[in-house]
């Protein structure tokens, strides 16, 4: 570890949040603004939902009233960095941060691995699906098939997902009806969607708008539903004794913060929700350490992310003209 | 002779074409390649003779071998005068050499057991008798204060406890890998995704084993290390009977933050029945809690599933010894079967009614632990008994070389030069573990050439972190795919019947 990049700011996360934060930055005229990602390109989670003839977008544009793919929404957002100062590294995961000298340790296949230091950091590393341990509801064996969406979408891009006949989804967000939503679409049979609660969390107009693809049947599982099967996946057992049978179960939505990177930097994080502790200036445990979009744990739309990305930049812009002013640090929600 | 190419089906093995093969009988076959087979064909790889390890599984150590709670064991506790304690007290003694050579992580953090109530007090100076009747002399009696010295997260009530410091930890899946890569490098063979259904003249001198895809071997000594399937292969060549019932264990997983909470492991007072549940520090720089002790029929499917009760009952046992783990994040569960043998633990039966055949099992909680010292103890049995004759390989190998091993710890993203050469270590692909494309493809390359996704896993840790393969299943799977030459749909997860997606 040799080489030393120097960054006016540093954004972790090229998701609508990290380009929200970065674009507010660029425009008020600091630099060099880094923003980095460990994926292929930029867009993070929007990028995962790709533009399908007959598919089925998800993305909502509240500024338009329309619903565009999720591919789409990480083209315009790429499209915003275009022209602009911001040096976007991909492929670079960081692997560590070291809050007291303001360093963040970076690996990339060209470069090995570096240290990169910023008057000031915003992780915005989105959040992802909690893992059937984490729900505390899910149970059983641990056969082939049990599948989080984001594996069904990158199964999607590289074969056929026809072969899936009554998937079942173990959640019921809006991310659980759109994945019974782009697998009906995609050739399998409407999914059984079981989740704990006596409704679908999925709110009624976005079950509405999911029934133009697929009319999944809801189960209740409460209090814990059996993932059966020793080698490929079998089916769940609900609660009351019920057997659904499938071979290929799906776990979706409940989000949870990806504050990782917090935790191997001593930064504070609620254990329990995992979510960033922030003051009312989203700034971390740590001055001139800032957090934005969902890892913040409000889970909410690409669009809410970018715009809450751009507020993150004012505070992070106040916080470089005047950095030792401590009043603006309110004790952290 | 080994060659495992494709999805890794039994028929593609080169070798079992009768051709290549020949008339020659192997001198010993071992059925059953867990931590206790996989050390046997280790230890007989030092001999100039003819080893074959098989298994029904596609990996080594898939059964009960793959869900413990990773322990070496100093034997304290065992039954004074048992061959288990024999062999657990001397194998315990052995193993900082042995995963020294095999390259086996493995960590001397100790253990410290806990009186909580004033029964349990009571009962200290019992287990220390214990102790000392097996040897092991360092056990030692703790008051009050010296446990909240050594462990200060641990209920502030303790009344006290004893410190047993060699209790360690090793990495329980890199250890019969280990074992089975060197006798591979010695000229043993290994053959996997072969379960043995018929065993013909098994009073012969010489036996034929047939699989289940109706391919033939043949042996002169056959032992049955199979754990939770040596039933059904004593049946196969009519041995004396005995009934393995699997007794489950459930644990749960907690994230690394959660590790400094402890310094080694944590032991409760055993009861009559059960051990109790443990805390124990993981290797990987976790922290499990389990496990329960639930007896099953043998055969029953969920024998490693986990329940609702039984985690619950997991997290209470904890939570007597360490309290804050309520507020812990778990990231992970799993369970686990011992081979338990109503006929008593360590059942070794030589000549097991037919001259030639070896059964062991009911290796319950400490076989990891025992293997290595058991292995040398049924070799010599094998020669006193069954007339294995043993002549040693001066140029035997006796460790795993350190170079161009996959192993998680190496963490290659972290030397500069080595990504310049090879940009793959500097891919992670699964970004929890920092693991990356390159040692995937080390990974696949290894001796025992993993096919399935289980066995990349248990190899790298990919899918073994916060998100348990939420970011990295699917590209892991790309990469078996493209460089194994398999569709992706048809990657298994754990041998052909566990396709990534089915019908």
């Amino acid at each position: 570890m040799n080489s030393m990049e120097k960054a006016k700011v540093l954004v972790i996360g090229a998701g609508p949040a990290g380009v929200g934060v970065a674009i507010g930055l660029a425009r008020r005229g600091i630099k060099p603004v880094i923003l980095l990602d460990r994926s292929e390109r930029v867009g993070g989670v929007p990028s995962l939902y790709k533009v399908k003839r007959g598919g089925v977008p998800t993305f909502v544009l509240w500024t338009q009233g329309r619903v565009i793919f999720g591919q789409q929404m990480a083209e315009r957002l790429a499209q915003k960095l275009q022209g602009s100062d911001i040096e976007v590294w991909l492929e670079s995961q960081v692997s560590e941060i070291s809050p007291q000298d303001k360093k963040v340790t970076v690996v990339s296949p060209n470069r090995g691995r570096f240290q990169v230091s910023a008057d000031a950091v915003v992780l915005a590393c989105g959040a992802r699906e909690k893992t059937a341990a984490e729900r505390g509801w899910i149970f059983g064996s641990r056969p082939s098939g049990l599948l989080f969406l984001k594996n069904l979408l990158d199964l999607m891009d590289h074969c056929d997902v026809r072969v899936v006949s009554r998937p079942i989804v173990l959640g019921s967000d809006s991310t659980a009806f759109t994945a019974a939503a782009i697998l009906r679409n995609a050739g399998a049979s409407d999914a059984i969607v079981v989740d704990r609660s006596h409704k679908p969390h999925c709110s009624l107009p976005a079950r509405m708008y999911f029934r133009r693809w697929a009319k999944p049947v809801y189960h209740e599982g409460a209090p814990a539903v059996t993932v059966t099967g020793t080698q490929a996946a079998s089916g769940v057992t609900l609660a009351n004794g019920a057997q659904v049978h499938g071979s290929t179960i799906m776990i979706c939505g409940d989000f949870i913060p990806n504050t990782e990177l917090l935790l191997t930097g001593n930064l504070q994080v609620d254990l329990t929700s995992r979510r960033a502790v922030v003051g009312s200036d989203f700034q971390l445990s740590r001055r001139g350490w800032f957090a934005a979009g969902n890892i913040l744990g409000d889970y909410h739309g690409a669009e809410w992310c970018y715009f809450n990305g751009r507020r993150v930049a004012r505070r992070v812009a106040e916080y470089l003209s005047r950095p030792d002013n401590r009043a603006k640090y309110s004790s952290p929600v | 002779m080994y060659d495992w190419p494709g999805v890794g089906c039994e028929s593609s093995l080169k070798f079992l074409d009768s051709d290549e093969l020949g008339p020659q009988p192997f001198d010993v076959i071992v059925v059953g390649a867990g931590a206790v087979g996989c050390a046997l064909a280790y230890r007989l790889s030092r001999f100039r003779l003819r080893a074959l390890l098989i298994d029904q599984n596609f990996d080594v150590g898939e059964g009960t071998s793959k869900g413990n709670s990773a322990i070496i064991h100093t034997g304290f506790d065992a039954t004074p005068g048992s061959l288990e304690s024999k062999l657990v007290t001397h194998a315990c003694r052995q193993w900082p050499i042995l995963a020294q050579k095999l390259r086996i992580p493995y960590d001397p953090c100790g253990a410290v057991l806990l009186a909580i109530d004033e029964e349990q007090e009571a009962q200290l100076p019992n287990i220390l008798k214990k102790a000392r009747a097996n040897g092991v002399d360092d056990v030692k009696l703790l008051g009050r204060s010296e446990v909240l010295e050594l462990e200060p997260n641990v209920p502030s009530y303790v009344r006290g406890g004893l410190a047993v410091p060699r209790e360690a930890i090793a990495d329980p899946f890199t250890a019969p890998i280990a074992f089975a890569e060197v006798a591979l490098a010695n000229g043993a063979d290994v053959l996997l995704g072969a379960g043995i259904v018929t065993v013909e003249d098994p009073g012969a001198e010489v036996k034929t084993l047939v699989t289940s895809s109706g391919k033939r071997v043949t042996t002169r000594v056959l032992v049955n290390t199979a754990g939770l399937g040596s039933r059904a292969l004593a049946d196969a060549y009519a041995g004396q009977p005995f009934d393995i019932n699997p007794r489950r264990g459930q644990f749960l997983i907690f994230d690394k933050v959660s590790r400094p909470s402890v310094r080694g492991i944590l032991l409760p007072v055993p009861t009559p029945q059960t051990k109790g549940v443990l805390v124990i520090p993981s290797i990987f720089g976790n922290l499990i809690a389990g496990p329960t002790a639930e007896d099953l029929p043998l055969g029953s499917p969920d024998a490693t599933w986990t329940t609702k009760e039984g985690l619950k009952a997991v997290l209470e046992g904890a939570a007597r010894l360490l309290p804050d783990l309520k507020r812990q994040p778990v990231i992970g569960t799993y369970a686990g079967a011992r081979c338990n043998c109503s006929q008593g633990s360590y059942l070794i039966r030589y000549n097991d009614r037919h001259p030639g055949i070896l059964t062991v099992t009911g290796i319950r909680s400490t076989g990891l632990t025992s293997s290595p010292a058991l292995a040398d103890y049924l070799i010599q049995g094998l020669t006193d008994n069954c007339g294995l004759k043993l002549e040693e390989r001066a140029d035997a190998l006796d460790g795993r070389p350190e170079h161009d091993l996959p192993g998680w710890w190496r963490r290659p993203f972290e030397n500069t030069e080595l990504v310049k050469r090879r940009p793959d270590y500097g891919r992670l692909i699964c970004t929890c573990e920092n693991v990356s494309r390159g040692e995937i493809i080390d990974a696949l390359e290894s001796p025992l050439k993993p096919r399935t996704l289980d066995a990349v896993k248990r190899r790298t840790r990919t899918q073994m972190g916060r998100c348990q393969g939420l970011g990295c299943l699917v590209p892991i799977a790309q990469i078996i795919s493209s460089h194994c030459g398999i569709p992706l749909p048809s990657v298994t997860k754990k041998g052909p019947g566990s396709e990534l997606l089915s019908s």
